[in-house]
């Protein structure tokens, strides 16, 4: 239990929103890489597989490597590939994309885990019941199908049809595997649109039931987070967040304003971070009483 | 186990035709070219890069961007060169970018579904820096021609002019569609 999972699903949704805008509409480097860092934070709090986390590094690295061959502007050429230059802008700006990509990625994923689909239902529900019930049958698709990719998978082993000993026969046993999926799920499809028929979805006069309230808490954490937001706000139109990439690397030096939209952004990325080490001295404080 | 080391005798190839086909050069090695010295009986041609449009709209253009342009919007004044026989508007201004140190980014005609070379950008200045309708247009002894400059032949004594629009070549005389660069 993280302690921003007992956040209104509103107040958070809000958050997530303002902070995934920020970072993939300002191409500012440092703003990308407290992304990073909070997003890093944030999903290593989380329960969940935490082994997919440094490949996020991997895509870092890639996506630097590779933007040289596509741009060429650029005032630093570090040399020459057939005659176009590798300029040390392009991979700057490679990097900062990735690094980007990944941030935004984080996010997504603490999002993903965090609003479970009955919170977003509670969400959407009222205004728009049909949305919510596409959302969460949409967020519900891929954990089901990577638990059916595991069943079948171990079906086909206990077959004897998958040769383990080498990566090419791997390989061709995964995509039987995706083959069995594909037809799976287009099965699975219609038979839950037959069933929820069958239960009276789409009728009237269906009323849900969510367990959240909006407590004094929320509207504080909304406070902060509007706050903050302004913040940054302030010195993203005053220009003081403005970074050049091409032809040049060019840092703003930030005045008062722009020091100060920084530290807005650092805080609002480490926002869930510092709600989790707050639950825990909270916790650590009432044990000591006892 | 066999096959493992198969798939990475593969991978092993594909990466060293990368990189047996790849030209790697310093920047030095790059902008070292020769140009052939003008003699009396030498054919000549001449080339200007100009951005004046761009200079005269400094308020669309990116800041640092405007800083590395001429103030008077001369890229490259009108110098002659030794025409070589068979030499496109391309290849003259590939030989006098590179002669000049002057960064030049352009797609070869394979390389795009208008089947003729594009300059995309020239001196930092690229296509769409300066407005949606911005980009590099040439001329040749003033006339704008219809086609790409990578079929544009050049004969002894021409003119060539490479010139930055902001407004779909009407700027710079040219007609909307006569601008082929």
């Amino acid at each position: 239990m993280n302690a921003f999972s007992k956040v209104h699903p509103g107040v958070a949704s809000v958050y997530f929103l303002g902070i995934l805008l920020f970072s993939m509409f300002v191409m500012n480097p440092v703003l990308e890489l407290l992304t990073l860092l909070g997003g890093l934070l944030f999903c290593s709090s989380l329960p969940g597989d935490k082994k997919g986390l440094g490949g996020y590094f991997g895509m870092i690295l890639i996506m630097a490597l590779v933007n040289p061959l596509f741009s060429h502007n650029g005032v630093t050429p570090l040399f020459f590939m057939n005659g176009n230059a590798v300029t040390l802008e392009a991979l700057a700006y490679g990097a900062a994309m990735g690094v980007m990509l990944g941030g935004v990625l984080l996010w997504c994923r603490s999002f993903s885990l965090l609003m479970t689909s009955e919170k977003l239902v509670y969400l959407v529900g009222r205004g728009c019941p049909k949305l919510a019930v596409v959302l969460s049958s949409a967020l519900r698709y891929v954990p089901m199908l990577k638990r059916q990719a595991r069943r079948v998978e171990r079906a086909q082993r206990a077959a004897g049809l998958f040769g383990p000993d080498n990566r090419a026969d791997r390989l061709r046993a995964s995509l039987r595997v995706w083959a069995v999926l594909v037809s799976w799920s287009l099965e699975n499809g219609v038979e839950t649109a037959r069933s929820m028929a069958a239960r009276g979805y789409g009728l009237r006069g269906r009323t849900n039931y969510g367990n959240v309230s909006f407590t004094l808490r929320d509207g504080v954490l909304l406070g902060v987070v509007a706050a903050l937001s302004g913040g940054v706000l302030a010195g993203l139109l005053a220009g003081e967040l403005a970074f050049s990439w091409y032809p040049a690397l060019v840092w703003r030096e930030p005045g008062p304003l722009g020091a100060g939209s920084y530290v807005c952004f650092g805080a609002l990325a480490l926002l869930p971070v510092c709600l989790e080490w707050e639950e825990r001295i909270r916790w650590n404080y009432s044990r000591s009483k006892i | 186990m066999k096959k493992d080391l198969l798939l990475g005798l593969v991978v092993l190839l594909i990466l060293a035709a990368f990189l047996l086909t790849t030209d790697f050069q310093t920047v030095d090695q790059f902008y070292l070219t020769h140009m052939e010295d003008i003699t009396p009986d030498s054919d000549t041609v001449t080339v200007a890069i100009v951005c004046g449009e761009a200079v005269k709209n400094p308020g669309r253009l990116d800041e640092t961007l405007l800083e590395r342009l001429p103030e008077d919007g001369v890229i490259l004044p009108e110098t002659t060169y030794v025409l070589r026989p068979g030499d496109t508007v391309l290849d003259l201004l590939i030989r006098t970018a590179r002669y000049n140190r002057i960064p030049l980014e352009y797609q070869g005609a394979g390389a795009n579904v208008l089947g003729t070379a594009y300059v995309q950008g020239i001196g930092y200045l690229y296509e769409f820096s300066c407005g949606t309708g911005s980009g590099w247009v040439y001329s040749v002894n003033g006339v704008f021609p219809g086609c790409g400059c990578s079929e544009y032949a050049l004969s002894p004594g021409d003119r060539v002019v490479w010139q930055y629009t902001c407004d779909f070549g009407r700027d710079v005389g040219a007609l909307q569609e006569g601008g082929g660069s």
